[in-house]
């Protein structure tokens, strides 16, 4: 494969660094890193209303798929289960985040043309439901994680087909 | 002597307002003061084009206009204020594909999530200390896609080598 000419290669002016400073190379702050840390345990508290509104947010975008099963709600679907993956390892739910990734990778990755088996999708659902009911912040809760397995085994196998 | 982040303007683009209070409480402790925050790529390009943030903290999955057509927006339309602003994309996706994708649509930085606190600031250093160089082909605006320092290898040029070695041969 021919490699793509560059036609202009340059160096912008570096205005960022001209306005933060920070010296010949300041680093990692480690007092703002520390602050931040402390703010982001400040914050934990409202973790669990975050995380109960995403899940609600999951359940009613498969509410809406249910009823209007098009494209943008299979969208909508899909980013409902997208944001909880990003979001759940950080409210302390490893295994709602691994759950919601398998979900995604389902919706994500079957064609469009192809129907999404409903079934699976709501073996999804109702897991990150239960397990953020049920509290399950142990990543090594033998049911939840055997149950964690057990979908992504069966997404495996739906996205052979 | 440590960054003044408090000069820094950061706009925060995600559809999550749960996402968009962790970015911005990291970014609050960090000291910075003027943080904008969008809620969709469409606001974000009014905001960008009212305030001309220094820099872009993006999500890449939104409804409606996605977080790489923006940066794509932003490199190419003729009235972004400022195609060279860094943008850091916040994104669930590590596939090296969907990794690729986004590097070709002009993105700086990526952040996997769950966003931490070190991670980010280590976004914010390398934007600051570590700006890649511009490249402007037919198909692509952007920061060099290249990994740093590439075109600053002093190896063997093994290429050169093989090449010779095939033209003997033949």
């Amino acid at each position: 494969m021919a490699r793509e000419q560059p036609i202009e290669l340059f160096m912008p002016p570096n205005m960022l660094k001209a306005k933060v400073g920070g010296g010949t190379f300041a680093g990692l702050d480690m007092s703002a890193i520390r602050r931040a840390e402390a703010a982001m345990e400040g914050i934990k508290s409202e973790f669990a209303a975050w995380a109960a509104s995403d899940v609600e947010k999951l359940m009613a975008a498969r509410a809406r798929f249910a009823k209007t099963p098009d494209s943008a709600s299979r969208d909508a679907m899909l980013r409902a289960a997208h944001d909880m993956k990003g979001q759940a390892a950080t409210f302390n739910y490893p295994l709602v985040a691994r759950v919601s990734g398998s979900l995604s990778k389902l919706i994500g990755e079957l064609p469009p043309e192809k129907p999404l088996p409903m079934g699976l999708v709501d073996a999804h659902v109702n897991a990150i439901h239960v397990i953020y009911r049920d509290k399950v912040m142990d990543e090594s809760n033998k049911l939840a994680l055997a149950l964690s397995v057990e979908l992504e085994g069966q997404v495996a196998e739906a996205l052979k087909r | 002597m440590s960054y003044q982040f408090e000069r820094l303007k950061v706009l925060v683009v995600d559809d999550n307002a749960h996402m968009r209070k962790l970015v911005t409480t990291i970014l609050q402790a960090f000291g910075v003061i003027q943080i904008y925050e969008a809620e969709s790529a469409e606001r974000a390009w009014v905001v960008l084009r009212e305030s001309n943030p220094d820099v872009c903290v993006l999500d890449w999955m939104m409804e409606g206009m996605s977080g790489l057509e923006l940066v794509e927006m932003i490199r190419t339309n003729p009235q972004a204020p400022n195609p060279f602003m860094p943008v850091i994309m916040l994104t669930g996706h590590t596939h090296i594909d969907r990794v690729r994708q986004a590097r070709d649509a002009g993105v700086n930085e990526f952040i996997a999530k769950p966003v931490s606190v070190k991670t980010m600031m280590q976004r914010l250093v390398a934007v600051i200390e570590s700006p890649r160089p511009y490249v402007r082909t037919e198909a692509y605006f952007g920061p060099c896609r290249r990994r740093r320092g590439a075109e600053e290898y002093r190896g063997p040029e093994r290429r050169e080598k093989k090449d010779a070695a095939a033209q003997a041969a033949e």
